[in-house]
């Protein structure tokens, strides 16, 4: 039987459950770093030094209930939430949440390009040139790309996520000082604060997450008795990318915040660095955003298709022909090329763009979460893997804390001034 | 006539005109041989619950306010049956196949029918025009084709050419319809790439060995190991010695290599030898690729005799269109097509006909090379030979050509997603 040897690779016996099922979350969270949420981190560090980093705990807490829900949906049913939500709530709701879905990741995606133009712009590259180039790059890759090199790829891109690390580590943060500020929760009830909070809240847990990851394991087909190893995947995933959030905020905050440099976007950030971590924290900062922004901008618009597609009936697929998928190409098409041309325009500056987007998402992830639960607990779609007791409360309190944190922000753009200028 | 969207809502009324609930779902079942479900009963949601009332005390089903024939509290439950579908839960919003198109599709609405007083289930709607009347826009589809611009998609499929798959109930799959059984493997295999993964076993399950065998060499190998995992030991022993041997190597490879063991051990033995000789080669060698069930035939027999032989031997082959003149040492010494020998006088020795100058390919040659010569000679398989030109098997042309033009079924788009 040795002969079979040949053509067996031997390490996949061994690997083979845990690698099958490792995966979803992991490259889930990854992409939740993107431009929007490193300009966020990046904010927040450098505003508001160390006193935001005790929510960054909680705010994993809330990424793992939610993401936890989300694969355990996916599981169970083997079927995608858009696909859920069609199946048991109808075509107004799904068309409702879809649209405002598209309406977010489209925001998304235009931060992405973003992203893409402010990262080359720190090393002189106009956006003129990046930017087109970044679109035609994405486009190829996941159309043309073989799917091997393109997970490849994708997971090379992950690495580069440490270079946030990195940075954190060159601008010589006071551990000690970092310590005491994660014990030390502190809540301040101005305009900018909260606009902060929900907008970390809303990068960190973004709503085209849970509709990616259940796809994702849905199409992996990972079994129910499985299911724990998939939880680990969430697990490490979600952890993985609060980790890095941390240390982009500690790297602005032992830097910048110190030093009382005011910054708004990530770029700032990046070429702020320089003289006060060094040159290498500057450049690793701007290939972090360089990456993290090519790698959702050819994730996120593949989602929005997919899920749009899967929810309404339309053929989703990249080796069929365009004609044969029309609505799949051309959402995932629009998107990129209106993604890149808004950034183009001089419509709106590039940093409003980014920040509003994630604004957007934390309103909509209250909606997404009471559609999940919903499901979740529906015993005819999950039989015996609804939540139990203790999970239950936690994350419906999670979702009404949401909910609450959300509707101020809709209340105090409304009604500035209430809470004192920011 | 009516859509079964435009009905649900409405308002239900007893025999005096007074209000019973509005009506929630309909509930429709088959007949024997006749292809289109009839509506049986119908679910009206009252005030605190819901009550089944079987068509037969429904006055008139399809008007504005739907009367019934008894007064309220005269009212019977009706039991629903077993095969009683569940229109909006178990139908509406949901996938289905259509056997017709091949492919799977969404419910977007279901279109009723007045036939000798019952009401059937006509067509499925999966078409634009049936979304906006979900969502209520119809006034949008009215006014684009009284701008004059059709828009006739081909919108909807009679339920003839529907099967349904409920993720809910187990058991609807189990028998498959008629319509799945007459299907063609590659279009099985087409449709199974459209499948969720968990409605994908259910299909397989319900599939008889022949079939399922078929369907499974239809598709890539990775793809068909990750189908096989789910499957008892023995099922897969049975598809694997009803596959050709080649695509059950190939499959073997794809599995873990104690799964593969184990099989190759719970398999007849002539049969996991081929496979084993097989796995021997590199995937996309032509040893890798080759077919060991060809027709071998010695030097001296007369043309009728050869004839004779095929008739008796060449069920398990993979193909009969050419026949191989093998010396006791199994040395390729000629090739016979079947048109050679059916054209040739019955008493002829079949060395006088048989070809001698033959194309072969090496057991190390690959895969491209074999396609190369297959299609620069005209040949629809070619021999593969040891240095000592003893043959080994054949490749045929559509194992050959798989990796130029990949087989019909799609790439599984997510690949990223996995």
């Amino acid at each position: 039987m040795s002969s079979i040897r040949a053509r067996i690779k031997p390490y996949r016996a061994r690997l083979l459950l845990l690698l099958a099922v490792i995966g979803p979350g992991i490259i889930t969270a990854n992409v939740d770093n993107d431009a929007g949420g490193i300009t966020t981190y990046s904010v927040a560090g450098a505003q508001y030094g160390y006193t935001l980093l005790w929510m960054m705990p909680l705010v994993a807490l809330a990424l793992i209930i939610v993401q936890e829900m989300s694969a355990r949906l996916g599981v169970v049913t083997g079927k995608g939430l858009g696909d859920l939500i069609r199946e048991s709530l109808g075509v107004r709701i799904t068309t409702l949440i879809l649209g405002l879905l598209v309406f977010v990741n489209l925001a998304n995606t235009v931060s992405e390009f973003a992203g893409v133009a402010a990262s080359l712009q720190i090393f002189g590259v106009s956006k003129y040139i990046s930017v087109p180039l970044a679109a035609v790059g994405v486009w190829l890759l996941v159309v043309k790309g073989d799917y091997d090199t393109v997970e490849k790829v994708f997971l090379i891109a992950s690495a580069v996520y440490l270079s946030y690390v990195a940075s954190g580590l060159l601008a010589r943060p006071d551990w000690l000082e970092v310590g005491a500020a994660m014990l030390q929760p502190s809540f301040h009830l101005d305009v900018g604060y909260i606009t902060i909070f929900v907008t970390i809240i809303g990068t960190t847990i973004a709503p085209w997450m849970q509709f990616y990851q259940q796809s994702a394991v849905a199409d992996k087909g990972i079994r129910v008795e499985n299911y724990g190893y998939e939880r680990l995947d969430v697990l490490i995933g979600s952890l993985f990318a609060v980790f890095v959030a941390g240390f982009i905020m500690i790297a602005c905050a032992a830097t910048l915040f110190k030093h009382g440099m005011l910054v708004t976007s990530a770029e700032d950030a990046a070429v702020a660095l320089g003289p006060l971590a060094g040159k290498y924290a500057s450049v690793l900062f701007a290939l972090g955003l360089l990456n993290a922004s090519l790698f959702s901008a050819a994730i996120l618009p593949l989602s929005t298709a997919y899920t749009v597609c899967e929810a309404f009936g339309w053929e989703s697929s990249l080796s069929r022909s365009v004609k044969e998928a029309p609505v799949f190409f051309i959402i995932f098409t629009s998107f990129i090329v209106l993604g890149a041309a808004i950034i183009l325009l001089p419509i709106q500056s590039l940093v409003q763009a980014m920040l509003v987007s994630q604004t957007i998402n934390g309103l909509l992830l209250p909606v997404i979460l009471v559609v999940m639960l919903l499901l979740i607990n529906d015993k005819r779609i999950m039989g015996h893997f609804t939540n139990g007791r203790v999970f239950n409360i936690l994350a419906w309190v999670t979702t009404v804390i949401l909910i609450a944190l959300a509707l101020f922000l809709v209340f105090t753009t409304f009604f500035p001034g209430v809470f004192g200028s920011p | 006539m009516p859509f079964v969207s435009e009905l649900i809502g409405r308002s239900v009324a007893d025999v005096d005109g007074e209000r019973v609930g509005t009506l929630k779902d309909l509930l429709a079942a088959r007949w024997g041989s006749m292809p289109h479900p009839q509506i049986v009963a119908i679910e009206v949601k009252r005030r605190s619950d819901t009550v089944l009332i079987a068509m037969t005390d429904v006055a008139v089903l399809i008007a504005p306010a739907i009367p019934l024939k008894k007064k309220q509290n005269e009212i019977e439950c009706y039991q629903p049956g077993e095969n009683d579908l569940f229109l909006l839960r178990d139908v509406l919003d949901k996938q289905i196949i259509d056997t017709n198109g091949v492919r799977v599709v969404r419910v977007n609405d279901l279109e009723l029918t007045r036939v000798n007083g019952g009401i059937y289930v006509a067509n499925v709607d999966i078409s634009g025009v049936g979304l906006l009347r979900r969502l209520g826009l119809s006034f949008i589809s009215r006014r684009l084709s009284k701008s004059g611009r059709q828009i006739t998609s081909p919108g909807t499929i009679s339920w003839d050419n529907v099967e349904l798959i409920s993720g809910d109930e187990p058991m609807r799959l189990k028998v498959p319809g008629e319509k799945m059984a007459e299907l063609h493997p590659a279009d099985l295999a087409e449709i199974l790439s459209d499948l969720t993964r968990q409605e994908g076993s259910k299909l397989l399950d319900s599939l008889d060995v022949k079939t399922l065998a078929d369907t499974l060499e239809e598709v890539e190998p990775d793809f068909q190991a990750s189908l096989i995992e789910q499957m008892s030991d023995e099922r897969v022993v049975d598809v694997l010695e009803e596959m050709a041997p080649d695509e059950a190597a190939d499959l073997l490879a794809e599995l873990p290599e104690e799964r593969s063991q184990e099989l190759l051990k719970l398999m007849e033995d002539e049969e996991a030898e081929d496979i084993l000789k097989l796995l021997a080669y590199p995937e996309d060698s032509a040893g890798g690729i080759m077919n060991t069930e060809f027709i071998a035939v010695p030097p001296l027999l007369t043309a009728e005799q050869v004839l004779d032989v095929l008739r008796e031997s060449a069920h398990e082959a993979e193909t009969v269109y050419y026949l191989y003149v093998l010396d006791e040492e199994s040395h390729l010494t000629g090739v016979l097509s079947l048109r050679d020998l059916v054209l040739a006088q019955p008493s002829v020795p079949i060395s006088e006909i048989m070809e001698t100058r033959i194309v072969t390919v090496d057991l190390n040659d690959s895969q491209e090379e074999c396609a190369q010569l297959i299609s620069k000679y005209n040949l629809l398989a070619v021999p593969v030979v040891d240095r000592e030109k003893r043959l080994h098997g054949i490749v045929t042309a559509d194992d050959a050509l798989d990796k130029i033009i990949p087989t019909a079924w799609k790439k599984r788009l997510p690949r990223m997603y996995r």
